[in-house]
């Protein structure tokens, strides 16, 4: 695994009785597109702003690259904030640029770079158009192009794909896929956890403030506990699969007749095989991946739904 | 480095303010309105009163002849036309000037009477009048004395009621606090605004992830503060061009100094009330509700401009005006206007400026304490109570 770059180290925060961060902690490899994800609520955005400094923390520390993240750390930071907000009379090139000379650029450097992003995101010939005039699409890539004009080393993201339609969900990603290949660590958020499965290297899980579980996808969806769903030509109940207690067991049989099973051990598949083969001709057999959400619902016993309709009846109650 | 850093990010807010506010057509024409404004204010009672117009003076004295012709060359030297209204008596000619049936009259070796003495002084045609009697008074009862004229030798000029010290200074007051005024509220308002448009178009967030809180209230405030400089500098270069070219009598010494001294308080009450704005607009998450936030702010100014009205119309300014003229949200207009209007010296003009800076960085500090603890939170307007407990805590 890739040394960790960026660490959330113990972070506490309450607004009022509410819990926003319950000593959060998890790091994020260096280079690679980390998805920090969980229902809404559960506390991301608070996380992401303490990391730029517009939250307080009542306790713990974020360090980058070993050290606690100051003010010149966060000038080589890139930020979409959830709630996305430009000056709406100012001028796209203008705006982008002046941005790109608060993280430090020169004029010079600030003006191509400008340019460079304006004209990489489809926005060129726009230089001069009124931030409030263009189509909601557009001001997103606007407001994407000031967190990356000034190249930054790590990007930080809050919800990039809410709102956007699926051409935007593939040109949003392939952009962090490419930034991520130039050498930047891309941090973003998502309450959608299976749109993003396949977008992000590793992913931290978090809910109510602290972290569910973090690792790379591919480990998360393997689980402890791998997952074979077989079926059984003409065993629609999958009778068949009763045999398999002691080696694994049935989380389920779906209408068609497919038997999910949870192994113990990976080496047990074979015997399952024979199982099956005994009991009739196998027309499916195969290894089956969790989705993000099955991991989330395993760890916290609740769905990803479930939990933001109970944040939302909290923040109704408590006015926040 | 951060510190290294500090001014280059505030001045980076600055120049985003001055070039996207300068840059505007509103801009432009608010200072060219101004500026022509001035310009009609200071010029137009000097074109109209003077030239082409012809003046009556009244003529007392036996030789009518002679006081006649004093007259209508006095008119002919100063480029204007002199008719002689000959007039039995003092009595009568006090009644004529009063009246306004002549503007002056010449008492045969004695004096030239006026309604009132201007405060420009003697010059003009009253000037030539006044000297042209005297000299034609020396030479009937000097023989010989034609020679010894170069002495220049008047006629006293006296007016029938007290000099008031100034009119026109006191108009010169007024038009200073107007100015101070107008550009307090219009700049203060736009500071505000420009808060409550960075708070509700969320783009702060974005801005905070890089700048200080206190530099990008800072950077405003400069940046639209030498906004308002520039125009303020272009409106007193107007008055005191315009002034010069029409003959004003705004423009003599006196009242230079109550322009110099509003231009001073201009600074001062900008820079007093300038963070002020900037908390009133902090607290706000919605641009409409900046004007419900922005009044508490405006109103010791407002006060303090509609009293003075009372003080430039009246005699002598009462205490309660004399303590405004000292305290620092009211000095910036209070005290202009009691300099014009001749109530205070020199030194207490002074010691209200030094009052107003000393209360400037006070506001300076509870206003970033306010901004500091306001500007990130959204929801519903904050009152400045709430903000000054947030800003506790």
């Amino acid at each position: 695994m890739a040394p960790l770059e960026l660490e959330f180290d113990g972070l506490r925060r309450t607004y009022g009785t509410v819990k926003a961060l319950d000593g959060l902690s998890f790091g994020v490899p260096a280079g690679q597109v980390f998805g920090f994800l969980g229902p809404n609520g559960a506390g991301k955005t608070t996380a992401m702003r303490a990391l730029f400094g517009v939250t307080a923390l009542e306790a713990g520390e974020i360090r980058w690259r070993s050290k606690p993240v100051d003010e010149a750390a966060r000038r080589t930071f890139g930020y979409m904030p959830e709630d996305r907000g430009l000056y709406p009379a100012m001028a796209l090139f203008d705006q982008v640029d002046y941005f790109a000379r608060l993280h430090g650029m020169t004029a010079s450097e600030a003006d191509s770079a400008a340019r460079h992003w304006i004209g990489r995101l489809g926005l060129a010939g726009r230089g001069r158009t009124r931030i409030d005039t263009l189509s909601h699409g557009n001001q997103q890539r606007a407001q994407l192009a000031v967190a990356l004009v000034h190249k930054p080393e790590l990007l930080v993201l809050d919800e990039p794909f809410s709102g956007l339609d699926p051409a935007g969900i593939d040109d949003m990603s392939a952009i962090l896929a490419e930034r991520a290949a130039a050498g930047v660590t891309v941090l973003f958020s998502s309450h959608q956890l299976d749109l993003v499965e396949n977008i992000c290297d590793a992913v931290a899980i978090i809910y109510q403030g602290r972290l569910v579980t973090s690792g790379t996808v591919a480990e998360l969806r393997r689980g402890d506990q791998p997952r074979l769903a077989v079926r059984v030509g003409g065993d629609r109940e999958a009778a068949w699969a009763e045999q398999v207690r002691g080696i694994g067991t049935i989380e389920s049989v779906r209408p068609d007749g497919t038997a999910v099973i949870s192994l113990t051990s990976s080496g047990d598949s074979q015997r399952v095989l024979d199982l099956a083969r005994a009991a009739g001709p196998v027309e499916h057999f195969a290894f089956e991946d969790r989705s993000l959400s099955d991991v989330f619902r395993e760890a916290t016993g609740a769905s990803v739904s479930q939990a933001e309709a109970e944040h939302a009846q909290r923040a109704m109650a408590g006015g926040r | 480095m951060t510190s290294q850093r500090s001014f280059p990010m505030t001045w980076l807010v600055a120049r985003r303010e001055i070039l996207q506010r300068g840059r505007t057509r509103v801009f432009a024409i608010t200072t060219l309105i101004l500026m022509v404004a001035v310009a009609l204010g200071v010029a137009l009672p000097a074109i109209l009163s003077s030239g082409g117009k012809t003046q009556h003076v009244g003529i007392v004295g036996a030789d009518t002849a002679t006081l006649s012709g004093i007259v209508a060359e006095a008119g002919r030297l100063s480029g204007e036309t002199a008719v002689a209204v000959p007039l039995p008596n003092l009595a009568a000619a006090e009644a004529a000037l009063r009246s306004g049936l002549v503007s002056a009259v010449l008492v045969e070796n004695t004096e030239v009477l006026v309604e009132q003495v201007p405060v420009s002084g003697t010059s003009g045609s009253l000037g030539t009048l006044s000297q042209l009697a005297g000299l034609s008074k020396l030479i009937q009862e000097v023989p010989g004395a034609a020679a010894a004229v170069g002495h220049g030798v008047a006629l006293p000029v006296r007016g029938l009621e007290a000099p008031s010290k100034s009119l026109a200074s006191r108009l010169t007051g007024l038009f200073t606090i107007v100015i101070v005024w107008v550009l307090i509220s219009v700049y203060g308002s736009q500071i505000a605004l420009g808060i409550g448009e960075e708070k509700s178009s969320r783009v702060v967030e974005v801005l905070l992830s890089t700048v200080r809180p206190i530099q990008l209230m800072v950077g405003k405030v400069l940046g639209i503060g030498l906004l308002a400089l520039t125009q303020a500098a272009a409106m007193v270069a107007v008055f005191i061009v315009a002034g010069f070219a029409s003959g004003s009598s705004l423009v003599h010494g006196e009242t230079l100094g109550i322009v110099l001294i509003g231009g001073v308080f201009i600074v001062l009450g900008y820079a007093f009330y300038c963070t002020a704005f900037a908390a009133a607009g902090s607290l706000v998450s919605r641009q409409s509700d900046v004007n419900s936030t922005v009044l508490p702010v405006q109103l010791p100014l407002i006060v303090t401009y509609a009293l003075s009205y009372t003080v430039i119309y009246a005699n002598s300014a009462n205490t309660f005006y004399h303590v405004l003229g000292f305290l620092p949200p009211t000095a910036p207009i209070a005290m202009p206007v009691l300099y014009a209007a001749g109530d205070v010296p020199l030194w207490q003009v002074v010691v209200a400026a030094a009052a107003t800076a000393a209360g400037t960085v006070w506001m300076a500090r509870v206003a970033t304490r306010i901004y500091t603890a306001s500007i990130l939170r959204t929801g519903p307007r904050i009152s400045f109570r709430q903000a000054l407990r947030n800003a506790q805590a």
